[in-house]
């Protein structure tokens, strides 16, 4: 039981980080090596990965998808997904993605001459479900080593801290001002109850008790 | 268009649970003050009355409208996180 209890536990504190890993905002030092369209043909597997069709148009079961090529600072390379995420999950709210494949591609770079740009993207590359990280914004920075300090997660876990805090304070006053007088005022209802009923049967075995045979009498 | 529709359902009846609760959390901390302030420091007259008048002070204070927040925080939210992500 203690087993199954921590492999429970385990598995939902995965599930918490994946989900973090997965929906929060990350930026990588890339440059920009091309852009393409390519044609998406989603299975069950991979459908919950990407996104939808843009904000504007219709969802059919295929269709284009917008790819950014790039290469790390370290040499190796990393393919982005470019997608509407529109009034969806997650709640980046982008719109914007020809946009912003424009912009990527003004930023192309060679090897020789590199532009090393920062792009937020959020989700996940894998190659096993062909599925691809989705870009929300590039933006050219100074070099391949500056720092980025990530405010947005550091802005969303404090409020998300803030926020579980405020539930959990309703939640203890809720059950101390609400729940705990109403228990005490059925309580008090049950144990009037009860000894209206010990009062009912008493009668009734009083009565019953009546029709039994005495003992005889003394005299 | 239907994404923004479906959004905002799902926003107004999130809120609107939100709303009651917090509106019943902060109300309820104006009562426990008074009931406290009664207790410590007043003591004297009917208990019941002055909590009463306190609660009808609070009701009409910008304090209790302050909830509506839970509402227009996330719509001011969501309208500047449209612009921040594909205007700005």
């Amino acid at each position: 039981m203690r087993y199954f209890r921590w492999t429970i536990f385990l598995l939902m504190l995965l599930l918490a980080f994946s989900f973090f890993h997965y929906n929060l905002p990350q930026r990588d030092i890339v440059r920009v090596t091309s852009t393409e369209v390519i044609r998406a043909d989603f299975t069950g597997f991979n459908r919950f990965f990407y996104a939808q069709a843009d904000s504007g148009n219709t969802e059919l079961a295929n269709r284009d998808l917008r790819l950014i090529n790039a290469a790390r600072t370290n040499g190796r390379v990393t393919v982005y997904r470019n997608e509407d995420t529109g009034f969806g999950w997650p709640p980046y709210f982008k719109l914007d993605s020809s946009n912003l494949q424009a912009e990527a591609a003004d930023l192309i770079s060679t090897r020789a001459e590199p532009i090393w740009v920062a792009i937020t993207h959020y989700g996940w590359r894998n190659e096993f479900l062909s599925i691809y990280p989705n870009a929300i914004a590039v933006r050219e920075v100074s070099g391949p080593d500056v720092t980025l300090i990530p405010w947005v997660n550091i802005a969303i876990f404090g409020m998300l801290f803030v926020a579980i805090f405020l539930i959990w304070r309703m939640l203890r006053r809720f059950r101390r001002r609400a729940i705990e007088p109403f228990l005490d005022r059925a309580d008090d209802q049950l144990d009037l109850a009860k000894a209206r009923y010990a009062g009912v049967t008493g009668g009734i075995r009083a009565w019953l008790d009546s029709w039994r045979k005495k003992p005889p009498r003394l005299k | 268009m239907l994404g923004m529709i479906r959004l905002g359902v799902i926003l107004f009846v999130i809120l609107t649970a939100f709303y009651w609760a917090l509106s019943w959390y902060f109300r309820s901390l104006a009562r426990g003050a008074l009931e406290r302030e009664w207790d410590e420091e007043i003591r004297q007259g009917d208990r019941e009355a002055f909590i009463t008048q306190g609660m009808a002070d609070y009701d009409s204070s910008l304090k209790k409208k302050l909830v509506w927040g839970v509402y227009i925080v996330p719509i001011v939210v969501v309208i500047a996180l449209v612009y921040l992500t594909n205007y700005a």
